[in-house]
């Protein structure tokens, strides 16, 4: 919800979810290097310099935790005690039928084809 | 029918916003899909340039002042199968200051519009006409440049829609009061968006959440447009990611269409970019772009916030 920047949790500051990979922990890193970095056109106008230093120093905190397994683990437990964790909805409803869904996993048999494949041997 | 209303708009000129609208149209035309191509750039429209035609009549000042009885007569043919353009008028004194009756009028007029795609090419700029033609979009697409000026201006288009949408609610819900505090903390004491909103959740949770839910259905879309190279494209995710943590918006970002020279020589040509350049960078960044758009899941079920315009 509303969050002021002190907030903002190591994994919202890297934009990754909190079941991330190291390779997408390494790869939000450098994307939030490349915006809070000196002279970033991404803040121009809308960041005052104080503030970009004071994010960059909490990115390089953020990474410096993620990408260590126990601090990782001990850092999760802490988050845990006081924001639990939702995994991300897929994308998709039931209702939208008409879409493709690339990543959607194949339909499941029916009840009848399933039983059917259990007594025909080549159905 | 599933229709849907898309606005290119953006903060600086010269960004490319006509060039994407132009193209984008021309590419779902040519998917077979029925387009209507809008120009809404009241100050300075030239889309029928972009698409290789004169200017002429019926255009959009026609309609506004009575001459075409509805938009739809004023959307002419185009050379090309399946796409339609309502041209920019060329009465741009009397256009550009568009009373608000009429600016009503075009907006329902675009909803009742009998096509699925309508693109509608906004002009550069904050001014209320521009941010209601893109708050009444879904979805609304911002295009920037990689340039410090692109970027702020990108910043302050963006600011404004804010602003506009809060102040929409703000009258619906008749709590105008808060409007006056709203410019005093963000405009004069350039409080941030967060420091407005954690003051009014403190004093009127109930009225905080309401403008809050309103902000968070805004969801414009980011183009990158001119890019030149592999940091050009990441800039626009960094934008939008910015956009996301300080003014507490949704925003996507579609992508980078890159840089090309042949755009140029297709403008002095006088003929449109998409069909001759089918498998260019850019050409196919756009065609990236629009499938996303036109068959994301996400933007299926996003619904624009209903935004009621006061009477005049």
């Amino acid at each position: 919800m509303l969050k002021r920047i002190e907030d903002w949790n190591y994994y919202e500051l890297l934009s990754v979810e909190r079941t991330a990979s190291q390779d997408e922990i390494w790869e939000g890193y450098q994307a939030a290097l490349a915006t809070y970095k000196d002279g970033s056109l991404a803040l121009y106008g809308l960041v005052p310099e104080a503030e970009r230093e004071l994010v960059l120093e909490r990115v390089q905190e953020a990474f410096r935790t993620l990408r260590d397994p126990a601090r990782r683990r001990e850092y999760d437990l802490a988050l845990l005690r006081h924001a639990p964790y939702f995994p991300p909805k897929a994308a998709f409803r039931k209702s939208v039928g008409k879409v493709e869904i690339d990543d959607a996993p194949p339909p499941k048999p029916g009840f009848w084809a399933r039983i059917r494949r259990l007594f025909v041997k080549n159905p | 029918m599933d229709k849907r209303i898309w606005a290119i708009g953006g903060g600086k000129g010269g960004t490319g916003k006509s060039f994407i609208a132009a193209n984008l149209g021309l590419h779902l035309a040519s998917l077979d899909r029925q387009v209507v191509l809008l120009d809404a750039d009241l100050g300075a429209p030239n889309l029928h340039t972009l698409l290789g035609m004169k200017a002429g009549h019926p255009d959009l000042g026609d309609f506004l002042t009575g001459v075409a009885p509805s938009l739809e007569e004023a959307a002419v043919a185009t050379p090309y199968k399946n796409l339609r353009l309502v041209r920019g008028s060329e009465n741009i004194l009397f256009i550009a200051n568009l009373p608000h009756f009429r600016k009503l009028r075009l907006l329902r007029q675009i909803r009742q519009l009998e096509t699925p795609n309508v693109i509608l090419d906004l002009g550069t700029g904050s001014s209320y006409n521009t941010l209601d033609f893109f708050l009444s979009a879904n979805p609304g697409v911002v295009v920037a440049t990689p340039e410090p000026t692109a970027i702020e201006n990108t910043y302050l288009f963006l600011k404004s829609c804010i602003m506009r949408v809060l102040k929409l609610y703000m009258d619906h819900y008749k709590i105008r009061d808060l409007h006056q505090r709203m410019l005093d903390q963000i405009e004069k004491n350039s409080q941030s968006l967060y420091g407005f909103f954690k003051s009014l959740m403190e004093t009127d949770r109930s009225y905080g959440t309401i403008l809050y839910r309103a902000l968070r259905g805004f969801r414009p879309c980011l183009v990158m447009n001119k890019t030149r190279d592999e940091r050009d494209v990441l800039l626009g995710r960094s934008v939008a990611d910015v956009a996301r943590k300080y003014l507490l918006i949704d925003m996507k970002y579609l992508g980078a269409v890159p840089y090309a020279d042949d755009v140029q020589a297709s403008l002095r040509g006088l003929r449109p970019y998409y069909p001759d350049h089918r498998d260019a960078a850019a050409a196919r960044a756009i065609r990236q772009m629009s499938e996303e758009m036109a068959y994301s899941i996400e933007f299926t079920l996003r619904t624009p916030p209903e935004i009621r315009l006061p009477e005049a």
